[in-house]
């Protein structure tokens, strides 16, 4: 992950930098294969209906579709396994390694650093949402300002995370019945495909429509975001979804002048802005 | 003047047989020798029957021809019928002889074996004792199952594929003269060497009556047994027309008997009962290397608060997670929409 935050410039408009190359590609096979997934996996599940046919041909029928299922299934459970590495080396190399060099390693140290992590969740998310809510029931004109990954984001991120989890082991128990039942009873793949088709069914109305309305549909985005294809957000979805985290790269890069005003934020309140936390006062990632 | 008499009656008889044969219809040396095609080539030919249904008569040759009672005569199932135009026939009785005669045994075939199978299974009408089951007349006989099939013939050269071989049939001719009876012949063995119906096929056969709800609370069923066959993968599979997944048969029917066989799960002879169930998972064809919990596998998965709880509370803990995680994240976007139509809008007064 980078700490390296710059603002690019491109016809006199600012751009922030989100994401890196490898979070951008990791991204755009698990799209890939979760959109896969879906498409070869739902026709079964609703089997009777009217579109469940004709997009099960499209991909062999019944024959070859269950094998383009599990090689989606398998690419997305090896860029599982390589997310997690990556995160488990990073944190490893880049947070761990130092703390013990400085031999000021502990649990209690390894807990806070593990909590400190930017995607793990906050009583400032929780407080995003309350404002979030007021604002959209018109009790208040200000949006919450968002952090570097807002509650949406660590919504987006662990609920495909746990998915995976449920989708990726009970999909191996289906698939693997065989051996399975060397061991443990047969019911388990009774369970096995109810949080299979149950969850995969959560996860793709989930993504459909939340994730998609987040980052494509919604009036400040519409028709389609882009920072998952450049890396980088521009300044006015900066401003409307990461507020918090806008301010404070601008002071970090010593552009304290141009930090714009949140719409429909008070003039007078000046304490949510002095308090924003700046990335140098959290843990580095 | 006798030779011209005796002349013109050989003339005649010759003349009337050659308008005899140019006459009768082209196909009539089949199945059709009553010439009933006469009357039932009509594609209209239909009435309405003493219980007001709609009954169509119609028979199509071509169709007919490849059906695997395409060598029976149509006397031979309607044996009632003696003249044109004929009285409204009696109901088929599939146990009476046919006209056709058993190769092996050079007997009139019957398929009164298969009454006697019936017979001693769970769809019997008696019991082991002898006594008359409840609601006898819900339990199934032939037709209830049964109509007039199609062949299926395959061809096993070079792979395996629906359909008759030429190269195979080249090889019959060597020593077959007649082309009907190897057509009929590579048919015959051929369709028997599979099912003559796919596990789509298989299952609505029995969801007539085991997924009907008066016979399964009048019987004490459990369940609807082929809407939760479609539950799980085989049944979903086999609305796709796969043919590699098990029908109800396979997993009812002990291997090597015929499914006229079939048994109550509580029967120790059943296919079905506790103890033999594994067979049916562990054959060749289907899970080999399968361990024997595979077993405990319920095939007919419900969704019943009181028949399986565990199962029940385990669904309905998904329905509540997905409706308790999606109903919330609709309202924010909806008020998010309704929100951007009035961005500076605010209930609380600007100090």
């Amino acid at each position: 992950m980078h700490t390296d935050f710059t603002i690019k410039e491109k016809n006199g408009k600012k751009y922030f930098y989100r994401f890196s190359l490898n979070q951008r590609f990791q991204h755009i096979i698990l799209f890939s294969a979760v959109i896969t997934l879906v498409l070869t996996g739902m026709p079964l599940k609703f089997y009777d209906a009217s579109w469940a046919k004709p997009i099960y041909a499209l991909f062999g029928g019944i024959e070859a579709t269950p094998v383009v299922h599990k090689s989606a299934g398998v690419i997305l459970l090896l860029l599982f396994a390589y997310h997690l590495s990556y995160l488990i080396y990073t944190f490893c190399a880049d947070q761990l390694a130092p703390l013990i060099a400085d031999k000021k390693f502990s649990l209690r140290a390894l807990a806070m650093l593990i909590a400190a992590q930017p995607m793990m969740p906050r009583v400032k998310d929780l407080r995003d949402i309350i404002q979030l809510l007021k604002y959209l029931c018109f009790l208040t004109g200000e949006r919450p300002r968002g952090d570097r990954f807002t509650w949406k984001e660590k919504f987006d991120y662990w609920a495909p995370f746990w998915g995976i989890v449920i989708i990726g082991s009970s999909g191996l128990i289906r698939w693997h019945k065989e051996l399975i039942s060397r061991y443990l009873s047969g019911e388990i793949i009774n369970y096995a495909v109810i949080a299979h088709g149950d969850e995969a069914l959560l996860a793709a109305l989930f993504l459909f429509i939340w994730h998609f309305y987040n980052v494509h549909y919604s009036t400040s985005v519409f028709p389609m975001g882009t920072v998952f294809l450049t890396g980088y957000l521009s300044e006015e979805l900066m401003i409307h979804e990461h507020y918090a985290h806008y301010v404070a790269i601008m002071k970090e890069e010593g552009r304290e002048s141009e930090i714009r005003p949140l719409p429909g934020a008070r003039e007078t309140d000046k304490t949510i802005l002095d308090n924003t936390i700046s990335p140098k006062d959290l843990p580095q990632v | 003047m006798q030779t011209q008499w005796k002349f013109s009656i050989v003339f005649s008889c010759l003349a009337i047989t050659i308008l005899a044969v140019l006459l009768v219809p082209g196909r009539s040396q089949g199945a059709d020798a009553g010439n009933c095609l006469l009357c039932h080539k009509y594609t209209g030919l239909s009435r309405i029957d003493e219980d007001g249904r709609f009954r169509l008569l119609y028979v199509n040759e071509e169709i007919f021809n490849r059906s695997i009672h395409a060598k029976v005569t149509c006397e031979g199932c309607h044996t009632d019928i003696k003249k044109i135009p004929h009285d409204p026939p009696k109901k088929v009785d599939c146990l009476s002889q046919c006209h056709i005669v058993e190769p092996t045994s050079e007997q009139k075939f019957s398929h009164k074996s298969v009454a006697d199978f019936l017979a001693g299974s769970v769809h019997g009408r008696y019991d082991k004792e002898g006594q008359p089951k409840k609601y006898p007349e819900d339990l199934p006989s032939c037709k209830e199952c049964h109509d007039n099939p199609m062949y299926r013939p395959l061809s096993f050269f070079k792979r395996v594929r629906p359909g008759i071989s030429d190269a195979a049939l080249g090889r019959c001719r060597v020593c077959h003269k007649k082309d009907e009876f190897i057509f009929r012949f590579y048919n015959h063995v051929t369709t028997r060497l599979h099912t003559t119906r796919n596990p789509k096929n298989i299952a609505e056969v029995c969801a007539r009556c085991h997924d009907n709800p008066e016979l399964i609370a009048r019987h004490g069923l459990s369940f609807k047994a082929v809407a939760t066959y479609r539950e799980t993968f085989h049944g979903k599979s086999a609305e796709y027309l796969s043919e590699r997944v098990p029908d109800c048969l396979n997993c009812h029917v002990n291997k090597g008997q015929s499914v006229h066989q079939m048994h109550s799960s509580k029967d120790p002879d059943a296919a079905t009962y506790k103890q033999n169930k594994i067979k049916a998972c562990t054959t060749e064809e289907c899970h080999p290397g399968a361990g024997p919990k595979l077993a405990d596998y319920n095939p007919h998965p419900v969704f019943n608060q009181a028949k399986k709880p565990r199962q029940y509370y385990f669904t309905a803990l998904f329905i509540l997670l997905t409706g308790g995680t999606l109903l919330p994240l609709m309202f924010i976007m909806f008020m998010d929409l309704i929100r951007s139509l009035f961005p500076h809008a605010s209930l609380r007064r600007k100090k």
